[in-house]
């Protein structure tokens, strides 16, 4: 017994000692952002650009050499992009900073924008959208808006050459925060705020599927049902849709996505949100408005495919 | 000795053995996920102190467990007092390169984490997660010169006034979790529409903005000077300095869907360096 204890306290000892010089290496009171950069700092300068691509395989870019670039010919010629690359990733995100945030860029031959956040002083940021319609050679700087608290949830997207909208939330406080909508009718140089929903849980999507008919969904920590709004006027009203989920179902499709037009009706896919596992969680359930998204009916289950599930 | 008090013994020389090696994995744990997530003390001495702690533990154990010759007790001794300066050499040094800033709540939920490098003066501020861990959150928008006063007006409201290496003075809150029952105050500022005093202070807050009268002289500041932190507190600013800082008490409530008068106080706290206390006021009627 003697001979295991005194090998122990040894081993407690040695790594100790170790721990302490692992300890010393590490950078200290510094921000994550500061850890990229260094780590950034290790690749060796100008490497060569390869470019990382959304589903639809046009227009790539690369975030290699701490710049943003893209490219519209799969990698023989680069346009630069004049956003420093903090900006895209600042605000309350914490994922990956090897690609661009889902859902906050566009990158399409006619149009691209990137939507980011800028500190303007101390206490306050504005959100810009820096786009541009002619593959890069000019660049124009929308202000979205000129006050905002710390971004959290960001999306941006077109439907026609002229109308968009821009989705945000920001000063999240455990599970409470706001969000807000704003919408251009001029390809993006202006941008006006609608109504908002009154809505304080965390978003998990948004979008509009015309002018008029806009949608937001909430709840992204262990939702327990799915909380869709709708605006049928543009944003001026956001009424609450109802979404009539079968008992068997309750608890288990709690996460509302954006809706979509099918035939004569509009198509709700509901998934199970972060921690779902009903059939491997690789089902969601298929509801159809026939009120343009006011109530919402169960139609099926639908299976989704590895990739999307989880 | 008594067998009794020789198994008494024995006892506390198990415990304290195995807590040296609870603290030991804690460090290991630690390093792992400090590696991969990036996670850090919540105050960078912390390291230090376990390690202190888990050799007294471990160095105390020995001795209660094993029978050891005076020539090895001293052996151990000298390890243990060498480990020891050791690492409270290392500790000053690290605090020296390092200022950490950390104030517990009142009542000892949350913790403020802020940590400043001395040599670029930039400070960022941690956001804790059980207890002693925490995760850096936003780096403090001016760089400092390792000054900070922290205060708190609540619970879950803390005030960090600093001052900038241009020697102008600013605040930063930190507010933790919402109020409970679903209840949250989102426009600060519009929540306590309405005149506020104590026996020192008058506040009115309208849709014009929020005066503050001290002494009779009130200082007025628009919408546009006012900024919010979380969903409790705002910082009043004038010239990109912060002036005053507002919060929510914790007996504050008000029912936003009806127009009855707000219930609870408001506390309200200048932005100086100098030894201050926050204001406590309480609703005053409709300006």
């Amino acid at each position: 017994m003697k001979k295991i204890i005194l090998i122990i306290a040894s081993v407690i000892m040695f790594g100790s000692i170790i721990s302490i010089i692992i300890y010393l290496q590490y950078p200290k009171g510094s921000s994550l952002q500061t850890n990229f950069e260094e780590q950034q700092d290790k690749s060796p300068e100008a490497e060569k650009l390869q470019p990382i691509y959304d589903d639809d395989h046009t227009v790539g870019y690369s975030l290699q050499n701490k710049e943003l670039n893209i490219t519209f010919d799969k990698g023989k010629t680069w346009q630069y992009v004049p956003i420093e690359i903090d900006k895209l990733f600042a605000g309350e995100y914490n994922g990956n900073k090897q690609e661009l945030i889902k859902n906050s860029y566009i990158l399409s031959e006619n149009r691209v924008a990137f939507l980011y956040m800028e500190k303007t002083n101390e206490y306050e940021n504005k959100v810009v959208l820096t786009y541009s319609h002619d593959q890069g050679k000019t660049w124009k700087d929308a202000i979205v808006t000129d006050r905002y608290p710390m971004i959290r949830f960001r999306k941006v997207a077109f439907l026609t050459e002229e109308f968009g909208y821009v989705i945000i939330s920001g000063d999240r406080v455990v599970a409470q925060e706001a969000s807000n909508v704003y919408i251009t009718f001029d390809g993006g140089e202006n941008w006006k705020e609608t109504n908002q929903s009154g809505v304080t849980r965390l978003i998990s999507d948004g979008g509009f599927i015309d002018e008029q008919t806009g949608f937001l969904s909430y709840g992204t920590i262990n939702p327990d049902e799915p909380e869709l709004y709708v605006t049928q006027d543009g944003g001026n009203i956001w009424t609450q849709a109802f979404i009539n989920v079968p008992e068997n179902y309750h608890e288990i499709f709690v996460t509302a996505e954006i809706p979509f037009k099918e035939e004569a009706h509009l198509v709700l896919l509901v998934n199970q949100g972060p921690n779902g596992d009903y059939k491997g969680g690789k089902v969601k359930g298929k509801f159809i408005s026939k009120d343009n998204g006011k109530t919402w009916e169960f139609s099926k289950e639908i299976e989704v495919d590895d990739q999307e599930a989880g | 000795m008594t067998k009794r008090q020789d198994k008494r013994i024995k006892i506390i020389g198990w415990l304290l053995f195995f807590l040296a090696i609870g603290f030991f994995c804690l460090q290991m744990g630690y390093l792992f996920i400090h590696q991969r997530f990036q996670v850090e003390y919540i105050d960078d001495r912390i390291f230090y102190m376990i390690n202190i702690i888990c050799v007294l533990c471990l160095s105390l154990g020995i001795l209660f467990l094993l029978t050891l010759t005076k020539k090895w007790k001293l052996a151990v001794a000298s390890i243990v007092i060498l480990f020891i300066i050791m690492n409270g050499v290392l500790l000053v040094i690290g605090n020296s390169k390092i200022k950490n800033v950390t104030s517990i709540s009142p009542d000892f939920k949350h913790v403020l984490a802020i940590k400043q490098n001395t040599k670029t003066g930039e400070a960022v501020y941690y956001r804790n997660y059980y207890g002693i861990l925490a995760l850096p959150k936003e780096t403090l928008p001016y760089k400092t010169d390792g000054e900070f006063k922290v205060e708190w007006l609540a619970n879950d409201v803390a005030v960090v006034t600093y001052k900038a290496t241009d020697k102008t003075i600013h605040q930063f809150i930190g507010t933790y979790g919402d109020r409970g029952g679903g209840l949250s105050y989102y426009y600060v500022g519009a929540e306590i529409q309405g005149a506020w005093k104590s026996e020192d202070i008058e506040l009115i807050s309208s849709p014009d903005g929020i005066s503050v009268t001290q002494n009779g002289q009130t200082e007025t500041f628009d919408w546009d000077q006012i900024v919010q932190f979380g969903t409790l507190a705002i910082v009043l600013t004038e010239n990109n300095q912060a002036k005053w800082t507002i919060s929510l008490n914790e007996d504050f409530t008000i029912d936003s869907s009806s127009a009855t008068s707000p219930s609870g106080g408001i506390s309200v706290y200048r932005a100086t360096m100098d030894e201050n206390k926050p204001f406590v006021l309480t609703y005053d009627g409709a300006n």
